[in-house]
């Protein structure tokens, strides 16, 4: 159910300002407690928000990263990521 | 005796507040919010009956009803900062809301029941432009639009009749205003984005199908074209036109005073008032 986990992780830097700001400055330390697969972190700290929707993460709530700019997704990278997954 | 007296379907786009407040009240998005403030202060309600999709912050992907009525002596938000939007407490008719319940549920709707909530930028925002002062209470309820599956159509439709039914029903003189609000194409941070943006409209056809339909007040055409598929393929919202078909529930064969469209965001303002 770790899918669920990077949900509430995205909602939590809208919802959790302190956590926001880790996310932030250091996002690998600030998911270091969450129970991630491998590659669900990989991908989540490398900002790999293509791969993350295939593994099933809600479009929505990702888009919090890009909002508040965590794992270094500004709005052009976010978009030309997200616009190369399968719908 | 409850008695409905307008229905009005809006947008809830949440930077519509912030974008009013840079382009002022000519601007045409604050125009056509105008338009549906001017109906609905001459409708005088007692209360409004919103119909909207949770974007996640009222309900979580943990504990998500298929649709659930608000039940509270008020309600506060917007709990997602949408930007230039202040924080508001909506006073609510608990009793009302509560017949609203049984009656939907008597009539074979499983409809959850909240009553300690908050709402987001989806309840808010049409509020904001339309009701202000919010001075006016609200009942929320909550149809998910968004996270497959999507209720059909058909059993939206169903709710608001039931709805509508329950407001009759209501033992005693109430003025009853009714809004649906969302989008019939939008893509939101998913992969149908426009280049550039954070969102974009997949299927400006579909918006001018549905309209068409909502002009004409052929009702049981857009249910039965709005099936699920259809929907989702016109954007990862656009199931909130879920929300609207419930509202035309309450409007039955009449056509819309105005209906105007904004393509460019996939979504439309309509309203009706007839008493």
């Amino acid at each position: 159910m770790s899918v669920l986990a990077l949900d509430r992780l995205f909602r939590e830097v809208l919802r959790d300002r302190a956590f926001r700001e880790r996310m932030q400055s250091d996002p690998a330390a600030a998911t270091a407690h969450l129970d991630l697969t491998d590659e669900e972190r990989q991908a989540l700290l490398a900002g790999d928000v293509a791969k993350l929707y295939g593994m099933g993460a809600n479009a929505f709530l990702m888009g919090y990263l890009c909002r508040f700019e965590v794992c270094g997704l500004t709005l052009p990278v976010y978009n030309e990521r997200i616009r190369s997954a399968r719908p | 005796m409850g008695e409905i007296v307008a229905a009005y379907g809006l947008p809830h786009t949440p930077f519509f507040p912030w974008a009013v407040q840079r382009d002022g009240p000519e601007s045409q998005t604050a125009q056509l919010f105008k338009r549906a403030r001017d109906s609905l202060e001459a409708a005088r309600p007692d209360v409004i009956v919103i119909f909207d999709t949770d974007h996640l912050n009222t309900f979580f992907l943990d504990n998500l009803p298929v649709f659930a009525i608000g039940v509270a002596e008020a309600f506060k938000g917007p709990n997602d900062e949408p930007r230039a939007v202040p924080p508001y407490t909506i006073k609510s008719l608990p009793g009302l809301a509560a017949h609203l319940r049984e009656r939907s549920v008597h009539a074979g709707f499983d409809v959850a029941l909240v009553q300690d909530f908050e709402v987001d930028h989806s309840v808010i925002v049409p509020l904001h432009f339309v009701t202000p002062d919010m001075r006016t209470p609200v009942i929320p309820v909550f149809v998910n639009g968004h996270i497959p599956p999507l209720p059909s159509a058909q059993r939206c439709f169903d709710l608001g009749a039931a709805l509508r039914g329950a407001i009759e029903q209501w033992p005693e003189p109430l003025r009853v205003a009714v809004v649906g609000t969302g989008s019939f194409s939008l893509e939101v941070w998913g992969p149908r984005i426009d280049p550039g943006k954070s969102d974009g409209v997949p299927d400006p056809d579909w918006v001018q199908e549905v309209c068409r339909h909502i002009r004409d007040a052929q009702i049981e055409r857009l249910v039965a074209a709005a099936t699920e598929q259809r929907m989702l393929s016109a954007g990862n919202v656009a199931g909130e036109l879920l929300n609207w078909i419930a509202m035309l529930a309450f409007v039955a064969d009449r056509k819309p005073d105005f209906l105007e469209t904004q393509l460019e965001n996939g979504h439309a303002y309509a309203g009706w008032r007839w008493s």
